[in-house]
């Protein structure tokens, strides 16, 4: 039996994906990626060394690239279309900030940087308003 | 039964086993559950690899999944040229896409402990050169084996209702129809 199984058994897998969630969600997450895009701006400007330049350049891409990952988990994972009736705005906000990010990423302006944050922390604020800190953070850290 | 009846038959079969063991036929494992309950993790498929074409919509196929370029399997929901109602209005699929869609709803998903099946809600329409395979038929476990079992009727249009754009669309088959309008 185990022979015949042997020589049936499947050669490739392939997935029936769904997520595997952790259930913990928090905006901070890509607030603080974002906040290394504003300082990695602030410092570009303060140091004109070209292999600095550079190396900031890859870091604040890499850093967007994580703010934009973090938004998407919270837009697909957390949020649920229930939450739409206490934020009717989300769908906006997200792609909003999204865009945003790109926008980030092609500039050397802090302001772009600050705003960023200002739409990071209006989606901070629909996680707080649907219940997110307590329902998806663990209970206990200290403050 | 004459043995002139019985040759073609097993000429067939031969013909089919031959195409089998030379890669004509490939054999893959399910897993994850989003195709729950026709077809569920550990079960043994025998595809078709030699599918160029987006097969008929209700279909399940193998596809190269955009983004992690893993094997996937899910079920073709629209075809090329298929309109289907999308966050409020309607999308078209291009020449060459289709959209693809888990089966499990999302409650089933997190009664068994998952999260939603990930699929062209997540990662918008499959380009043809993604298609890899047409699943057809199961040949394990043996209590399941044969035919895989058709979409559940209202598969698509359970949630339709929803305001969320990751709401399961409704579709409007193609070959050119305008959408109605709304």
């Amino acid at each position: 039996m185990s022979r015949l199984s042997r020589w049936l058994a499947p050669t490739t897998r392939v997935h029936a994906h769904c997520d595997l969630p952790c259930g913990i969600y928090d905006p901070e997450q890509a607030r603080i990626e974002a906040e290394s895009t504003l300082r990695i701006i602030e410092k570009m400007a303060a140091n004109n060394d070209a292999a600095f330049q550079t190396r900031a350049i890859h870091i604040k891409e890499e850093r967007a690239d994580l703010v934009k990952h973090h938004l998407d988990v919270l837009w697909h994972d957390y949020f649920k279309p229930e939450h739409l009736e206490k934020v009717p705005n989300l769908h906006e906000l997200f792609w909003n900030a999204n865009k945003q990010v790109s926008k980030v990423k092609a500039s050397t302006d802090a302001a772009d940087a600050k705003r960023l944050l200002e739409m990071i922390d209006e989606i901070d604020a629909a996680w707080k308003a649907t219940g997110g800190p307590e329902k998806t953070r663990v209970a206990g850290r200290p403050g | 039964m004459t043995p002139r009846s019985v040759a073609p038959a097993l000429r067939a079969m031969l013909a089919r086993l031959r195409r089998a063991t030379r890669g004509g036929l490939w054999r893959v494992s399910v897993a994850d559950r989003s195709m729950a309950p026709a077809i569920l993790p550990g079960d043994w498929l025998l595809v078709d690899p030699t599918v160029t074409r987006w097969p008929r919509r209700g279909a399940a196929v193998v596809f190269r999944e955009p983004g992690s370029e893993v094997l996937a399997i899910k079920r073709v929901v629209a075809r090329p040229g298929d309109w289907l109602r999308f966050a409020g209005g309607w999308l078209r699929m291009g020449p060459d896409e289709a959209w693809l869609l888990g089966d499990a709803t999302d409650d089933d998903l997190r009664a068994a402990g998952s999260g939603g099946s990930i699929d062209s809600r997540r990662y918008g329409p499959v380009s043809e050169e993604r298609l890899v395979a047409r699943a057809w038929l199961r040949y394990a476990p043996l209590r399941r084996i044969g035919r895989l079992p058709a979409p559940p009727v209202d598969l698509h249009l359970r949630s339709a209702a929803s305001p969320s754009p990751f709401a399961p669309p409704e579709i409007t088959p193609g070959e050119g129809a305008a959408p109605p309008r709304p």
